[in-house]
């Protein structure tokens, strides 16, 4: 019952006046810095750091995490809208959020999008409510082998990915993961793969490169060659019909949200993973898992939900290493940590029991952030719809503009704008040739947390693979390892599953 | 009471600036954002440290445009320092030292970086040290009271140390310790020293060589413990964890310096300017307490004493790492 008295506590503090004008006004920022490409929650609480230090810390982190809430909520906007990811938390979010809007139902991807992340976002502040402590417990046993068995299971998830042309999907994969060897490697620090020495390479290549110039540029491309640029985007009127519509469609995706919701805050609790990785392990299994897994990609309102539930999930699980280990479970959440430590506080198993307004603070805020979230999203969607109305001939310049910025903001080198335009026409070139794009962009993200775990296990092991498969010493590896191997075995079976499953049914 | 100090350095400071203005040419005021270049990831010492001169700056006003810091975290310094030596004059952007700049340039020929050329040494501000810490409940280290226990279980066993990178700070005091006591250990490179604190707690490694700062949280809830502190003399915030000189190891002596440099080729103007600021930043009351109640010795050095410190400091790194392997 103490984590009632506290949890009301908390939601007490988050209404006090100032605390809720930041959180208003924090949501509000995150929306538009979600929205914008290449401006994700990152960039957007780094820059806001500064101002936290004339507030006290419970203010400060209210205002923060409801920006880096608001921004996994402002990333959907864009991906329906333009097709342009608006943060690396988004990219899931494209594959199947922009057919939608294309077949002229961005308002179901658009509510889709809102009420998983609202799901996504409850659920998780709920788990984090009751568990914390425990779930503290699973984030420090989960190690090196533990995350490279996720990896795995990440993995064997995209081969499903693509349809049924394995061959094609695992090509797509293979190009993403060595586009993420390229940089500095992880164990020795040494260059690898520096073409033509260009130190623009150094740094290796960020992902919302490839996802900006694939979806951003390939896919305008692609729209001029069909259509020459008479594009009509779609007809669109919201009445009470559409809403109605948009509402009924997300009756077909709760498996989506239990995914999301709960895969979602689970891979957030753990560290260095965070909310994009979360994203795009939830949209793969939502598809691998889903009965009718074949129209994935080609607009579902479940394909929307399950992404952006989970990075909702997830941003709030990444709080939990932060605060009671003090370490970050995401990028954003390293530089809260940051900011914690410079407002004095020690993030650590014993900032529960030491500030337990800050704590409890934070946590009631994630409530109401939430509810404010959803109730903005709602009641912008006929001003986001309003985009949809501007001729292709004006909107492909300003996507443009956006997908250059996008590319350039995350390093600030013009490097990158290079690659993202090169990436945009290889992407293109992939389409056209009927290869899957998205398996790519997944394992440049997870291309490099698969090789470090990796690396780090085989040098615990002696070299020896027997640690992923131990189950007296490491369990969890273990059992993960063997749902990846099932994972992974499925797509080669589905087919003649599906086939014998329906025969049954049908006899 | 601080307000007037802080007045007063900032006058002091103004004044610095002024006076250096009527030899040369017109003072040096940022026209931009400046870039504070991080060679290592978000949650490690070096982030911290920049973070916390970025909002002392920011929230007392010591510079017209904001700092803005940047993580580089590639390659132990490397994708850093190669950005920075291409930012040669740039009067917007400066770096933090972790110190990878005095290790990566050897180990790294193929990047071609002279430390003495390719950077102009501003301030130091801070010295850090390096703790020996194991987790209070080790499976591996159980019965470890002391240091010489510690020594002598490591002696006959391969115990896993988790560190921040490969030819990194601790990685070079493993080494160190290895020619001084004849144990060897299997290093385990993790993210950034919170990831480091958190793979001890959770029973991956066995010991760590990690900063204060990075292992306070779980210091001050008593999941882990220090065994002995690589310095002269005890720290006021670990009271009771012995000095190396007080365990008779004197040659157990390790700092790692938190000094920031300009890119090589700015003006003197420039130089003075961030000296100035960095000057007012080290004396501010906020910034103080903050790495004082952190276990960080504060030790400003500038000019002509930094420079030598940092030629000694490269000298010893090349001989660590010569005798590594």
């Amino acid at each position: 019952m103490d984590v009632f008295i506290l949890l009301l506590e908390g939601i007490f503090v988050s209404f006090e006046p100032l605390n809720l004008g930041l959180l208003v006004f924090g949501c509000l920022i995150g929306l538009f810095v979600g929205a914008m490409p290449g401006l994700g929650s990152v960039n957007g609480v780094a820059i806001l750091i500064p101002i936290t230090f004339i507030i006290p810390p419970t203010a400060a982190i209210i205002f923060l995490a409801a920006v880096y809430y608001g921004a996994m909520y402002g990333g959907a906007i864009s991906s329906v809208m333009l097709g342009i990811p608006g943060a690396s938390t988004a990219v899931a979010t494209v594959f199947d959020g922009r057919p939608l809007a294309v077949k002229g139902e961005a308002m179901t991807a658009l509510t889709a999008a809102a009420v998983g992340s609202f799901v996504g976002g409850t659920v998780s502040v709920i788990l984090f409510t009751l568990f914390a402590p425990p779930l503290a417990e699973v984030a420090l046993r989960f190690n090196a082998p533990e995350t490279f068995a996720l990896m795995v299971m990440a993995f064997a998830t995209f081969v499903g990915l693509g349809g049924d042309d394995v061959p094609k999907t695992i090509f797509s994969i293979l190009i993403g993961l060595a586009l993420s060897t390229i940089g500095l490697d992880l164990i020795t620090g040494k260059p690898r793969l520096i073409f033509f020495n260009i130190p623009g390479f150094l740094h290796g290549i960020n992902f919302l490169v490839l996802a900006i110039g694939i979806y951003g540029i390939g896919e305008m491309l692609w729209t001029l060659e069909e259509t020459k640029g008479k594009v009509q985007m779609s007809k669109l009127s919201v009445n009470m019909k559409e809403v109605g519509r948009a509402f009924g469609a997300l009756k077909k995706t709760i498996m989506a949200m239990n995914i999301g919701s709960f895969l979602g805050f689970f891979v957030g609790i753990l560290p260095a993973a965070g909310a994009t990785p979360a994203s795009l392990m939830s949209y793969g299994i939502t598809k691998q898992l889903s009965k009718n897994s074949k129209e994935f990609g080609s607009g579902v309102p479940a394909g929307v939900v399950a992404p952006e539930c989970a990075n909702n999930s997830a941003s709030t699980g990444s709080m939990l290493p932060m605060l009671t280990l003090g370490i970050p479970g995401s990028p954003t959440t390293a530089i809260l940590l940051g900011g914690m430590i410079l407002w004095g506080l020690t993030p650590g198993p014993l900032l529960f029991t030491q500030e337990p307004e800050f704590v409890w603070g934070l946590i009631g805020s994630l409530y109401i952030a939430n509810f404010f979230t959803l109730v903005l999203n709602i009641a912008l969607i006929p001003a986001f719809l309003m985009v949809l109305r501007i001729p292709f001939a004006i909107l492909a310049p300003v996507i443009f503009v956006l997908c250059v910025t996008g590319g350039y903001a995350p390093t600030q080198s013009l490097h990158d704008v290079w690659l993202m335009l090169l990436f945009g026409f290889a992407g293109y070139i992939l389409r056209k040739l009927d290869y899957p794009v998205a398996p790519a962009v997944l394992s440049i993200v997870l291309g490099p947390l698969a090789e470090k775990a990796l690396r780090q296990s085989l040098i615990l092991s002696d070299g020896s693979m027997g640690i992923f498969f131990d189950m007296a010493e490491k369990p969890i590896a273990a059992i993960i390892m063997y749902i990846a191997i099932v994972l992974l075995i499925m797509p080669a079976f589905g087919p003649l599953y599906r086939k014998l499953f329906k025969k049954a049914q049908t006899t | 009471m601080s307000i007037i100090k802080k007045l007063a350095l900032v006058i002091v400071s103004l004044s610095l600036v002024a006076v250096s203005s009527v030899s040369s040419a017109k003072p040096f005021s940022p026209k931009k954002p400046i870039e504070l270049i991080i060679p290592a990831g978000q949650g490690g010492g070096a982030d911290e440290i920049a973070r916390l001169v970025q909002g002392v700056i920011e929230k007392n006003d010591y510079a017209s445009k904001p700092v803005i810091p940047i993580n580089k975290k590639g390659g132990s310094g490397g994708e850093a320092m190669t950005y920075v030596k291409k930012k040669a004059g740039d009067e917007h952007t400066l770096i933090i030292t972790l110190n990878n700049v005095l290790t990566t340039p050897v180990n790294q020929p193929e990047l071609g970086i002279d430390f003495f050329n390719d950077f102009t040494p501003l301030a130091r501000l801070i010295t850090d040290t390096f703790l020996v810490w194991i987790a209070t409940e080790g499976k591996n280290t159980q019965g470890v009271e002391t240091f010489d226990d510690f020594i002598a279980l490591a002696k006959g066993n391969g115990l896993v140390m988790g560190g921040t990178g490969s030819m990194s700070e601790d990685e070079l005091l493993l080494g160190m310790m290895r020619g001084q006591f004849g144990f060897d250990a299997k290093y385990v490179p993790y993210d950034g020293g919170g990831a480091v604190a958190k793979g001890l707690v959770g029973g991956e490694s066995d010991f760590t060589l990690n900063n204060p700062s990075e292992q306070m949280g779980f210091y001050q809830s008593g999941d882990s413990k220090a065994l002995v502190m690589m310095t002269p003399e005890r720290n006021p915030a670990f009271p009771e964890v012995p000095s190396s000189y007080e365990l008779g190891y004197p040659d157990l002596e390790y700092y790692m310096m938190r000094a920031f440099m300009a890119p090589a080729g700015v003006d003197a103007e420039v130089e003075k300017y961030y000296t100035g600021l960095l000057h007012t930043v080290y004396h501010d009351d906020e910034f103080q307490t903050f790495n004082i109640d952190d276990g960080k010795l504060m030790s400003w050095l500038e000019g002509f004493g930094l420079k030598d410190f940092l030629a000694i400091e490269y000298a010893k790194h090349g001989e660590i790492i010569k005798n590594f392997d």
